[in-house]
């Protein structure tokens, strides 16, 4: 599927990581831009630095300006490291609804902002409903998570969510 | 109970804490160590993350964007 005209999302460093763990960053391909505030990027960098050299996603590296006060108090009372908290400040200021992440703590933020939240399972689902991977190669990459990519995720809720998507999708089990 | 834990602070935070006491808004360090870990933790708790997740899931199948 092409990219969509559609606005930007931010990126926090946990989808950009785990996806690309996964080989599939391409299921971000079709947003338009995906932001990555500088202090993401960075830890991305650090950490699976071929995750930023993808040549399906238009990841774009945006400096974060001053963080909005609202920002700061939310990121001190969910305890976010820089990253999450530059995100969230890069949404607010530019008026992006969605933000990427993993982090708990982050996606709780993003609700008392107002802001949508999707993280790597949410993104990897959403794939199959875009056209962009068939069912099942996202079960077959959903159960391959704990094995392939550093995304926690308590097992029995990995499997519970892979019945319930092989119910929704028609496909046997193994 | 109380239990003892021995662990490597960044220099950058350890003065942030240090600051906070100084300033008066904790009392002392063991202060500020145990509200950093009980706001991390009640961020963090397994139901949130679940609930979070079934939240992403739903989305994943039946969102409009």
């Amino acid at each position: 599927m092409a990219r969509t005209d559609g606005p930007p999302v931010v990126a926090d460093a946990g989808p950009l990581i785990h996806l690309d763990e996964l080989s599939a960053l391409d299921v971000i391909g079709d947003y338009a831009e995906v932001w990555v505030p500088e202090a993401v990027w960075r830890e991305v960098e650090r950490h699976r630095p071929q995750a930023l050299q993808h040549q399906g996603v238009r990841l774009v590296k945006r400096r974060v300006g001053r963080v909005p006060e609202r920002v700061k108090a939310v990121a001190a009372l969910h305890t976010l490291h820089m990253g999450e908290r530059d995100a969230l400040a890069l949404c607010v200021a530019e008026a992006v609804g969605v933000i990427l992440t993993d982090d708990t703590a982050a996606r709780l933020a993003a609700k008392t902002l107002d802001l949508a939240a999707h993280g790597t399972l949410g993104l990897l689902i959403r794939s199959v409903r875009r056209g962009l991977r068939t069912p099942v190669e996202v079960i077959a990459l959903l159960e391959a998570v704990p094995a392939l990519t550093t995304l926690h995720i308590r097992p029995s809720l990995l499997n519970e969510i892979v019945a319930e998507l092989r119910s929704e999708w028609r496909v046997s089990g193994r | 109970m109380a239990n003892m834990i021995q662990a490597e602070v960044p220099e950058r935070l350890w003065r942030q804490a240090e600051a906070l006491v100084q300033q008066g808004w904790a009392s002392d360090l063991q202060e500020v160590v145990n509200e950093s870990l009980r706001r991390y933790l009640e961020s963090h708790q397994d139901v949130l993350a679940e609930q979070l997740i079934r939240e992403d899931v739903a989305w994943g199948l039946r969102g409009e964007d």
